[in-house]
């Protein structure tokens, strides 16, 4: 009988394996041509010797100091899965009350071990000149984003007891999918959050070469906004974020302050357009339930010993499985974020035409984002969610030589 | 463990007996500027004699026995005249302290003080302050960058609020609400208090606690608290108080909204049969039960993390709420007018719960726990807020009772002996 089971259960996995393995081969497809070899580009002529050293220096310590502070909040999660259950005596709630209690406390926690590990980062950051923002504007910024995870964490625990309450070994299944579900509405959501506070993009020739990118792309109209950030860092940036008629491109106001040409800024507004022509953010909602169905089921493995998800004491230890979760998958998750990265540069490269601004917005990015052109290989495979500046030159060189000279 | 009253070096002696005169109540605001004057001058004085005293007790670590009862007059006068102006008493305060008052001020006998509180007691005396100032209201209370000519009124907003509804309630009835003169009575007790602590005539650091503010009698209510908390804090939860509630406020928010459409039906309801229907009083009453448990917690009244269903019995800081019972119509159909005074004074006493807060926070991130004083103000604070919500979702027809109690303690008809005194030991 026994036995039996066990087949069954290994013939189950076997076949969600696949369906796994079909599923991510299907999302993996890329408009980059499999045939593209990458040549070595070198850094100190392409960048500039002193710049490379200053963007190593300067990504040297964020990457020690976000390796450090992983260790501290793993170290921190270890102890609270241990002692953390006896946080339920302060609690007059139910058990699911009790565990969005014990959930927000170790969420309280993490955020007071990373504490001076952000502290140092803000310093180097403000050290070199990456950020403008004030220690005081940079903690009290910080509430607010802590208060939303706090809530976040609430409503994931209130959906995975209640669930687990009905079904208690088989709550992961329904819970991932609930998990996929809030992702998806987020997703709708999103863009009308982020954009609070935004203005339209108001250029002229700018709206002509976006409606031109998107003709190019086979898109829709898309709304371009401008958030200002020019108060707090002179880095720049641009998000792409929505599904559906959400979608929205948004460009960080320090992109349209004259250091950058217009053909420059048309890379970067391509590159966005690029994301949602290739339908990134869906295919990332996917990603997205492709990793909720293993993790939730191991988290319910892991929680089993400590009577499951619909108990309370299971919280701490179900926060060290997420974390530990999380940290396992960030190499993958990274590698799919640079294949999907590299998708976007090749389709700005495809709709532009305009390898010599691709090649000027890449190489600036050493300087104005202080970004280290290659990064130590554990920095890269881990945290890196975009190719190196070195492959996204490489990467214009190499589209340069395939169009067929005039 | 709270200290013996005989002990308490700052005792208000209370024998009013509510009646007020109409014709002085209606000029009152006139008829207090004389006395404010000789306060004026008399706070000139105490303020140079309070420089001369701290010398003093810097080196022989006790205040001589002139300054002291120069000051102790001081206190006794103002407090007196402060009592008129705020209606605690009726009769015309006088320009000395011959002859016996109504609200009166007992300190004791010069004692020695620590040195060291002696050098630091204006940096000590700063959360009490905040206490008096933060209520400030219309009598003025201290302002430490005032001309220090100014005198300390510090009924505080609480007491200014009581005082502006007793003065229609006493022009009208010709007699004081006994739980609006007793909010008077702790504000000038709590403020006689801090400045004898401030003025060196004790080192006893002043209570807050509601036990001695001299309510003696809390009449029967359908809306009643109960305290049966330990005072104990978890330091991290304390820490992250205002985030922790973040659940509780999104909850109470979304509960808010069937509540206010509960009520109204039920007031519907209510014209016709007199009463609320039970399962709306079942439902409303365990929001207001609710709000309590989460102002408590948020506030640091209450140490736990409150469940979300309010259920009766299940936090430490509670509420009893009584059965549905027949009310008068007119009272009903008028709820909404009526209920607006309970309001003022809920308001003030919101800002009484914002400064238990504060001052909880930051004693409670320290020590671990609540002091009593606090806590038990606090509670009386969310007693008041509760049975103002109450009242206006209909769960009982009996108004709020001002008065910032929470025992029920025999009736002492002979005299309100008040002891204001100390920080009520943890």
């Amino acid at each position: 009988m026994g036995r039996h089971l066990t087949a069954r259960r290994l013939a189950v996995l076997g076949i969600a394996a696949v369906c796994w393995a079909i599923a991510a081969t299907f999302l993996l497809r890329t408009a980059v041509p499999g045939d593209l070899r990458l040549r070595h580009v070198d850094s100190a002529a392409t960048f500039g010797a002193a710049t490379v050293r200053r963007a190593a220096r300067y990504e040297r310590f964020g990457n020690w100091d976000w390796l450090a502070s992983q260790v501290a909040t793993l170290g921190v999660l270890a102890l609270y899965a241990k002692r953390g259950a006896a946080f339920a005596r302060q609690s007059a709630a139910g058990p699911i009350g009790t565990g969005m209690l014990l959930g927000m406390v170790g969420l309280a926690l993490v955020w007071l071990s990373n504490l001076p590990f952000g502290i140092a980062q803000h310093w180097w950051d403000r050290r070199h000149d990456a950020s403008s923002e004030g220690y005081i504007a940079w903690a009290t910024g910080d509430w607010a984003q802590l208060g939303a995870a706090f809530l976040s964490i609430c409503l994931a625990l209130v959906i995975v007891m209640a669930i687990a309450q009905k079904l208690p070994r088989m709550w992961w299944l329904p819970g991932a999918l609930v998990f996929v579900a809030i992702g998806t509405g987020f997703q709708l959501l999103l863009p009308y959050l982020v954009t609070l506070g935004t203005k339209p993009l108001s250029d002229p020739k700018l709206l002509a070469a976006a409606r031109a990118d998107e003709r190019a792309q086979g898109l829709p109209q898309i709304p371009f906004r401008v958030e200002k950030v020019s108060d707090t860092t002179d880095q720049v940036n641009a998000y792409a974020v929505g599904i559906g008629s959400s979608r929205r491109v948004v460009l960080w106001d320090t992109l349209l302050d004259g250091r950058y040409s217009k053909r420059v800024v048309n890379v970067v507004m391509a590159h966005e357009l690029g994301h949602h022509s290739s339908k990134h953010l869906p295919k990332g909602l996917a990603w997205y339930a492709l990793f909720a169905l293993p993790g939730t089921y191991l988290i319910a493995l892991a929680t089993r010993r400590r009577g499951g998800m619909a108990r309370a004491e299971a919280v701490p230890l179900g926060l060290l499985v997420v974390v530990a979760l999380q940290l396992a998958a960030a190499p993958v998750q990274a590698w799919i974020s640079r294949r999907m990265e590299a998708e976007a540069d090749w389709k700005a490269l495809q709709t532009t035409h305009d390898p010599q601004a691709a090649r000027r917005l890449f190489v600036s990015f050493a300087n104005t984002d202080a970004s280290d052109p290659s990064p130590p290989t554990w920095a890269y495979l881990i945290l890196e969610n975009h190719p190196t500046l070195e492959q996204r030159v490489a990467m214009v060189e190499a589209w340069a030589a395939r169009q067929p000279r005039k | 463990m709270h200290e013996d009253m005989a002990d308490r070096p700052v005792r208000l002696v209370v024998t009013d007996d509510l009646v007020r005169s109409r014709a002085t109540v209606l000029f009152r605001l006139f008829l207090a500027i004389p006395v404010y004057i000789v306060v004026a001058f008399w706070s000139v004085a105490a303020f140079f004699v309070v420089i001369v005293a701290w010398l003093i007790a810097l080196v022989h670590g006790r205040v001589p026995n002139g300054i002291h009862e120069f000051l102790t007059s001081y206190v006794r006068y103002t407090t007196r005249v402060n009592a008129y102006f705020h209606l605690v008493a009726n009769p015309y305060p006088g320009f000395s302290l011959l002859g016996a008052y109504p609200v009166d001020v007992e300190i004791h006998e010069p004692v020695r003080q620590r040195r060291w509180t002696v050098f630091f007691r204006l940096f000590l005396a700063l959360p009490a302050l905040i206490v008096v100032g933060l209520t400030g209201g219309v009598g003025g209370s201290l302002n430490l960058r005032r001309d220090p000519t100014t005198t300390f009124a510090g009924a505080g907003t609480l007491g200014s609020a009581a005082a502006f509804l007793g003065w229609f309630a006493s022009l009208v009835r010709g007699r004081m609400p006994r739980g609006l003169r007793d909010v008077g009575v702790y504000s000038l007790g709590y403020t006689a208090q801090t400045y004898a602590y401030l003025l060196l005539l004790t080192d006893r650091y002043p209570s807050t606690d509601p036990r001695f503010a001299g309510q003696q009698e809390l009449p029967q209510h359908p809306i009643r608290i109960e305290v049966n908390d330990d005072l104990g804090r978890a330091r991290l939860l304390v820490l992250f108080r205002g985030l922790l509630v973040l659940p509780h406020l999104v909850w109470l928010f979304l509960w808010t909204i069937p509540a206010i459409l509960a009520s109204f039906a039920g007031w519907l309801i209510a014209l016709f049969i007199a009463r609320l229907p039970l399962p709306l009083h079942r439902f409303l009453a365990a929001y207001v039960r609710y709000s309590a448990h989460v102002s408590s917690f948020l506030g640091l009244v209450g140490g736990p993390f409150p469940g979300f269903v309010g259920k009766e019995g299940s936090y430490p800081i509670d509420l009893v709420i009584d059965p549905p019972e027949r009310q008068p119509r007119a009272g009903l159909l008028f709820r909404g007018i009526l209920v607006i005074p309970a309001i003022i004074v809920a308001i003030a006493y919101s800002g009484i719960a914002n400064t238990v807060a504060f001052l909880g926070w930051w004693y409670a991130l320290v020590r671990g726990r609540m002091p009593s004083g606090l806590r038990d103000i606090g509670a009386a604070a969310i007693r008041y807020q509760a049975q103002t919500w109450a009242y206006s979702f209909l769960l009982t027809a009996q108004y709020p009772y001002a008065a910032p109690t929470l025992e029920r303690l025999p009736p002492e008809p002979e005299q309100l002996a008040l002891d204001l005194a100390p920080w009520a030991a943890t």
